[in-house]
């Protein structure tokens, strides 16, 4: 079965072709890199004025790139839920007008589900139940996934997306849009133990985050450093905000995961592309008898081969989105139905 | 030759079928909110009005706007991968050029106007008809209603859905000499269409995939960056 996958979401216009929920054909993605490094982050309405230009060339693109027509395309699934309205209207209404005119099933998406799935397109035997943890710009959460596509939220963040931290903190320091990569490669060259950055929650008895504490923390230390003449280790600044917090995801999805008893955890979103937070899940999961799982780096932003994969296997289900199908942009992940 | 016309830019949603001087179908729905929910299935049931299927209609035409921004997003969208999954022709329209269209047998100045979601912003056009069809005089304006009034020096007729409040305000001005009258209507899918067949039968069409909304304004966002 051929999903044509469509994502609007946030910043991102893809669309991408995968056939059965495994192997993907072409997975196309137009950035508006160009437009957040002008504004310093994602315009709502910049971002869905931009999806409207560019949403046609990209579904034809990914076509071309598969080798397919418009005629090969045996079902539609594109992200409905959990983003920016105006953008997640730009995709829905694409994806709709295509499931009409070329008589095939629709099938709505949850966002979160979306990156839930890129990790089993990157790792096929990536086993249930297991322990997941979704972590980009919009969203924090720890998920028990128990079968495919069946969710039990056990904690969230209660303040800022990790991601989101990233971002913000880059930003203050004039490192530049996005965050997370910017981070990353400052941080290479720094000191992790250069600055003690608070680790929001990390002692909590529930799962839930808190990075907003944290942002303010670098902020200040920034502050109080300039106000005093002294030097600005960058690098070191990065690499310490890094650590905080890479230990409080790490060692809250590690707790969950042996308090639900799982051998597997899966971890994705943009976040996951980190490659301090990579190499300290690989050293704690091992430390802990637990295989860890990544997407590929392709897979970890926004795409349109998460959202084909996640359909088929809704669709595989027996669920299908009707032609009136609407976007909703904040619903839990746990309420996702396919049917609305 | 078949055209579906359809128009999302004013809280409403319009769908239209033609052939020729005919209307075969028409549905127009109030559309606040929900212009995405409902615009696929007004579509279908145009269609299926007109005892047609979808690829039985022989070329499009969209409302490009101006209008409310979310509104003409989902209309330009639907129209452009209409056109590109039937591989039929479409033709953007411009949903104030549909508006004069209404009034083609005027003639004085025809002055088509949208409102632009707050009392003081109104998108608006004048046009004056020539051999059947209307032909545009000037630039779009963007602006408030009494910046509007100040282009108007001689009878025209107001045409859109809010005609008649327009109307009594620019005649509660007092421009002397000059007669006011108005068509409160709005913009149809099937004016759309008409529009758009025009165009399609001269084998003029646009680039589907190309086909952008006009916004007319830009983003809060663009002004303030072109400020700094």
């Amino acid at each position: 079965m051929l999903v044509l996958g469509i994502e609007t979401s946030c910043d991102e216009t893809a669309a991408a072709l995968v056939e059965d929920g495994r192997t993907i054909l072409s997975s196309v993605i137009a950035t508006q890199m160009d437009l957040l490094k002008k504004y310093g982050g994602v315009v709502p309405e910049v971002a869905a004025r931009r999806h409207t230009e560019l949403i046609g060339y990209v579904i034809e693109e990914a076509l071309n790139k598969a080798g397919k027509s418009k005629e090969d395309i045996d079902a539609v699934a594109v992200t409905a839920k959990q983003g920016l309205i105006g953008c997640l209207l730009v995709g829905t209404a694409a994806a709709k007008t295509m499931s009409y005119a070329l008589n095939v099933p629709l099938i709505g998406i949850h966002h979160i589900e979306g990156h839930i799935f890129a990790n089993k397109l990157s790792n096929p035997d990536l086993p249930y139940p297991h322990v997941c943890l979704t972590v980009s710009g919009g969203h924090t959460m720890i998920l028990y996934v128990a079968e495919n596509c069946h969710y039990e939220l056990m904690g969230t963040t209660v303040d800022d997306a990790a991601g989101e931290a990233f971002d913000k903190v880059a930003k203050f320091l004039g490192l530049g849009f996005p965050g997370g990569p910017v981070i990353d490669k400052a941080a290479q060259t720094g000191n992790i133990k250069a600055y003690k950055f608070p680790r929001p929650l990390i002692y909590a008895k529930n799962y839930d985050f808190s990075f907003s504490g944290l942002k303010t923390s670098v902020i200040n230390t920034f502050k109080e450093q300039v106000a005093n003449h002294e030097a600005l280790p960058l690098p070191d600044i990065a690499a310490s905000f890094q650590e905080a917090v890479v230990d409080v995801l790490v060692a809250k999805t590690i707790k969950a995961a042996l308090e639900r008893g799982v051998k597997a955890l899966s971890v994705t979103g943009g976040v996951s592309a980190n490659r301090r937070l990579r190499a300290n899940f690989q050293t704690a999961a091992e430390r802990n008898g637990l295989k860890v799982f990544f997407p590929s780096l392709s897979l970890c932003t926004d795409n349109g081969a998460m959202v084909a994969a996640a359909g088929y296997s809704r669709l595989m289900r027996g669920e299908r989105s009707t032609l009136e199908l609407d976007v909703i942009p904040s619903t839990p992940l746990e309420m996702t139905r396919g049917q609305d | 030759m078949k055209v579906l016309g359809l128009d999302t830019s004013h809280y409403l949603n319009s769908v239209g079928i033609i052939e020729g001087e005919r209307l075969l179908a028409g549905v127009t729905s109030s559309a606040r909110s929900d212009s995405l929910v409902k615009i696929i299935a007004n579509i279908d049931f145009a269609v299926k009005r007109a005892g047609l299927t979808l690829a039985q209609i022989d070329g499009f035409g969209v409302g490009l706007g101006p209008g409310s921004w979310t509104g003409i997003r989902v209309g330009v969208t639907v129209g452009k991968m209409l056109a590109y999954a039937t591989g039929k022709p479409i033709c953007g329209v411009s949903t104030l050029e549909a508006l004069a269209r209404e009034a083609f047998n005027a003639n004085t100045l025809i002055c088509s106007i949208i409102g632009g979601g707050t009392k003081d912003m109104i998108y608006a056009a004048l046009y004056r008809q020539l051999n059947g069809a209307v032909k545009q005089e000037g630039d779009y304006y963007v602006g408030s209603p009494s910046g509007l009034a100040h282009l108007i020096k001689e009878n025209v007729v107001i045409v859109g859905q809010e005609a008649d409040f327009y109307a009594e305000y620019i005649k509660s001005l007092n421009i002397p000499d000059i007669k006011i009258t108005e068509i409160k209507t709005i913009p149809q899918g099937s004016t759309i269409a008409s529009l758009a067949q025009a165009r399609l039968e001269r084998g003029d069409k646009d680039n589907a995939l190309a086909l952008t909304p006009l916004y007319l304004k830009e983003s809060a966002a663009r002004i303030y960056q072109e400020v700094k």
